[in-house]
């Protein structure tokens, strides 16, 4: 069965999932992280519970989109047919401002991979991937802030 | 040193290991098996324990002859072989059962080729996290591997060059090894110039895949001193986890549970980092035993890629590392290696890569959300 280069969509989320919020923002161009509503703690990945204070009262909140590179890869080899004509792209793991050790793995884009440093700020932007699917993805902040 | 009874190990064995080899999962487990008896001197009605990372220590059992099992344990995600070992030989130290089996059984994954045109199922480690991890084209470990590896460059001296010297260093040792699947000779150049795979990671950085069997009995000191082989005895163990499987996630990429594993496991005992004779750690990645030789003490904070391209993890530095080849070219056996390699090592029969004088060995396993070492001594 061959697969057309191109046309393959994108890995979709499944339905129902604990974090079936943060896409549904993304859609919308928010970037939503989960945030216990009892002790202010940010949780990502999604949990049922709060690893700070155990509480169960856990709701997406809106977060700024700011954050810096913690660390970052360029992937050379595609491992699913849409990525095929993508490679080589930027996976990074993100650090947001909101608190330290909250970290999201994403994509970077405006910029080549030698200009990529370890630490640079970032700030997010959404990519649709296809009528389903937005993503939140991360580009070089511009000097002084955005 | 461990609590309970002391314990020794006391046979090891691999299957026939290889490429696609054709067998099932079953016939590694029984080849590994069979042979590990053997090493020892053992029937497979004196084997009472039985633990596995890969398929199910009860089937294997019943399929040898072995048991009736007085424990048995099968695990899931796990960090590789140093799961079931140290797990059976607390089994054995605390009185479950006399003398313990270990396996780990690896079949070989489908080609990333196979995956990119969507005619295979692609292996994942933690199916609930794959939403966050699918979309953004992260499928695998390669990947993760990439992102450790980018900050363990930032963080430290290390520099793509001193992967490379590490590679060749690990190929001359399989040169002597002939159990090793890759032995053809390797040069820095060669590293270099291979395709990146997620920069800086190289296809010289990972594990080589392959199907693998792979089988440690533990015993009793006491039982120990009437079979077969010299006593080799595990003097401290640990298994530590302390984040979720998301790699790609962990806050500290270089500081990672190799380091409480390594503080846990010197504080079970007397011995020091400076004891160590020889050191078998895990290169599922490469960066992953730099993050080793530093967590346990056997280079400064930061100095792993100096210490290598110094030499002194070649045969006849000051720390002869992965003597056996390493998993980048014995093959992906999963830790098991690490502890066949050690406990031979201590015994003496290590031919033209023994490692003169060698009475302390450790080996270890994983990275990242979870580790575990095992120090190993002569009596």
């Amino acid at each position: 069965m061959g697969i057309e280069q191109g046309v393959a969509a994108p890995p979709m989320p499944p339905p129902g999932s604990l974090g079936a919020f943060f896409w549904a923002g993304a859609r919308e161009g928010r970037l939503l992280i989960q945030r216990c509503s009892a002790c202010g703690t940010y949780i990502h990945l999604p949990r049922p519970v709060c690893r700070a204070c155990r509480s169960f009262d856990l709701a997406p909140a809106e977060v700024s989109g700011r954050g810096t590179v913690y660390s970052f890869t360029e992937t050379y080899k595609a491992f699913h047919p849409f990525f095929v004509d993508r490679v080589p792209f930027l996976l990074a793991t993100v650090e947001l401002e909101e608190q330290a050790g909250l970290m999201l793995l994403s994509n970077l884009v405006g910029a080549a991979e030698p200009d990529i440093r370890i630490g640079m700020d970032v700030m997010v932007d959404f990519e649709v991937l296809s009528p389903e699917l937005t993503i939140p993805v991360f580009r070089p902040a511009t000097a002084g802030g955005s | 040193m461990s609590a309970g009874r002391r314990v020794a190990i006391v046979g090891v064995g691999y299957s026939d290991v290889g490429r696609h080899s054709g067998l099932t999962e079953r016939h590694h487990a029984a080849q590994a098996a069979v042979r590990a008896l053997e090493d020892a001197g053992l029937d497979a009605s004196d084997i009472d324990g039985a633990t596995t990372l890969g398929g199910d220590a009860g089937d294997f059992a019943w399929m040898l002859g072995m048991g009736p099992l007085a424990w048995h344990l099968n695990f899931g995600i796990a960090p590789a072989f140093v799961a079931p070992a140290v797990e059976a030989a607390r089994a054995v130290a605390a009185g479950a059962c006399e003398t313990a089996i270990a396996f780990r059984l690896m079949m070989q994954q489908p080609s990333s080729a196979a995956a990119a045109a969507g005619s295979a199922a692609i292996a994942v480690a933690n199916v609930d996290d794959t939403e966050f991890q699918f979309p953004f084209g992260d499928f695998s470990p390669t990947q993760w591997a990439g992102l450790l590896m980018n900050r363990y460059l930032h963080d430290t001296d290390a520099t793509e060059e001193h992967f490379a010297q590490f590679a060749v260093t690990q190929r001359e040792h399989a040169m002597g090894n002939d159990e090793a699947l890759q032995r053809a000779p390797l040069s820095v150049d060669d590293y270099l110039s291979a395709a990146y795979i997620s920069k800086p990671l190289r296809l010289l950085d990972c594990d080589y895949p392959c199907d693998s069997g792979s089988a440690v009995i533990f015993t009793t000191e006491e039982r120990a001193r009437d079979l077969r082989q010299p006593v080799v005895l595990v003097d401290a163990m640990a298994l530590v986890s302390d984040h979720d499987m998301n790699f790609e996630l962990l806050p500290d990429m270089t500081h990672t549970a190799p380091a409480r594993c390594a503080d846990t496991l010197w504080s079970r005992t007397d011995l020091k980092p400076a004891d160590i004779d020889t050191a078998q750690l895990y290169d599922g990645f490469s960066v992953i035993t730099f993050q080793w030789l530093e967590a346990l003490g056997l280079c400064e904070p930061g100095q792993a890629g100096p210490f290598i391209a110094a030499g002194n993890t070649r045969l006849g530095g000051s720390l002869p590392l992965n003597t056996d080849g390493g998993a980048c070219n014995v093959g992906r056996r999963h830790g098991a290696n690490f502890c066949i390699e050690a406990t031979r090592q201590l015994r003496g029969q290590c031919g033209e890569r023994q490692v003169d004088g060698a009475e302390v060995g450790v080996w270890s396993n994983a990275v990242g959300p979870f580790a575990g070492a095992m120090l190993l001594t002569k009596p």
